[in-house]
C-alpha cells in the first residue's frame, strides 16, 4: 500500500471517529467515544504496517526533536506566566481562577519533570558510561 | 566552526550513475525522496550512517561525495 493511499484510509477513519464522537456527545453518552477512539487507533495502525514505503526518516526525526524543543519552550513559559497570572488574580477571591492556575502550573510542572527525566535517561545512554 | 559547510556532490554522482533518480536513489540507501532533495540543496547534512550509506550506494569514498569546508 502506498502512503497516499494510507492517508486517504486515514482521512476517513478520522471523519467516521470525529462523527461517532460528536453523535455520542451530543446523545449525552461519554463512553462510547473511549472504544471509538481505541478503535481507530488499532485500525489505523494496522493499515499503517501496510504502508511499505519509507515516509519517516532522520530528517523527518531531526525536524520533529526541534519542534518539539520550540513546543516545549514556547508553551513552558507561556503556561507558566499564565498559571502565575491566573493564581495572582484569583488569589483573594473565590472564582475558580485560582484553581485553574494551580492546574496549569502543575501540569507545566509535570512537564518539566518529564523533559529533565528523559533527559537524564538519554544523557546517560548516550554518555559512554555504563 | 561558524563559517563550516559540508558540500556534496550527489546531483553529480547520480547523473554519473545512469542519471539515477532522487526517488531510486532514496529507496537505495533508504530513506525518503524529500530528503535527497534537501542534501542536494545544501539544506540538511545528513547523520554518518546516511552519508556511508550514500557513497555506498555511489561505490566511491565518503569524501568522494561529501567535503568539509572551513
Amino acid at each position: 500500500m502506498s502512503f497516499k493511499t494510507f492517508t486517504i484510509i486515514r482521512i476517513f477513519v478520522i471523519i467516521i471517529m470525529a462523527g461517532l464522537i460528536g453523535w455520542a456527545v451530543t446523545n449525552g453518552n461519554a463512553l462510547i467515544p473511549i472504544p471509538v477512539v481505541i478503535a481507530a487507533m488499532v485500525i489505523l495502525l494496522l493499515f499503517r504496517r501496510g504502508v511499505k514505503e519509507i515516509v519517516v526518516d532522520e530528517r523527518i526525526y531531526s525536524i520533529a526533536e526541534k519542534a518539539s524543543l520550540i513546543a516545549f519552550r514556547i508553551f513552558g513559559i507561556a503556561a507558566a506566566v499564565t498559571a502565575a497570572t491566573l493564581i495572582a488574580l484569583g488569589w483573594d477571591s473565590s472564582s475558580d481562577l485560582y484553581k485553574i492556575g494551580l492546574t496549569l502550573a502543575y501540569a507545566v510542572c509535570g512537564l518539566i519533570l518529564i523533559y529533565y527525566i528523559a533527559y537524564i535517561y538519554y544523557n546517560r545512554k548516550y554518555s559512554g558510561k555504563k | 566552526m561558524a563559517n563550516a559547510s559540508i558540500n556534496n556532490r550527489i546531483r553529480r554522482l547520480r547523473f554519473d550513475h545512469g542519471e539515477m533518480t532522487q526517488e531510486e536513489l532514496a529507496q537505495r540507501v533508504g530513506c525518503t525522496r524529500q530528503t535527497i532533495i534537501a542534501l542536494e540543496q545544501g539544506k540538511y547534512v545528513p547523520s554518518i550512517e546516511l552519508a556511508f550509506k550514500i557513497a555506498r550506494a555511489f561505490g566511491v569514498t565518503l569524501e568522494d561525495v561529501f567535503q568539509y569546508e572551513e
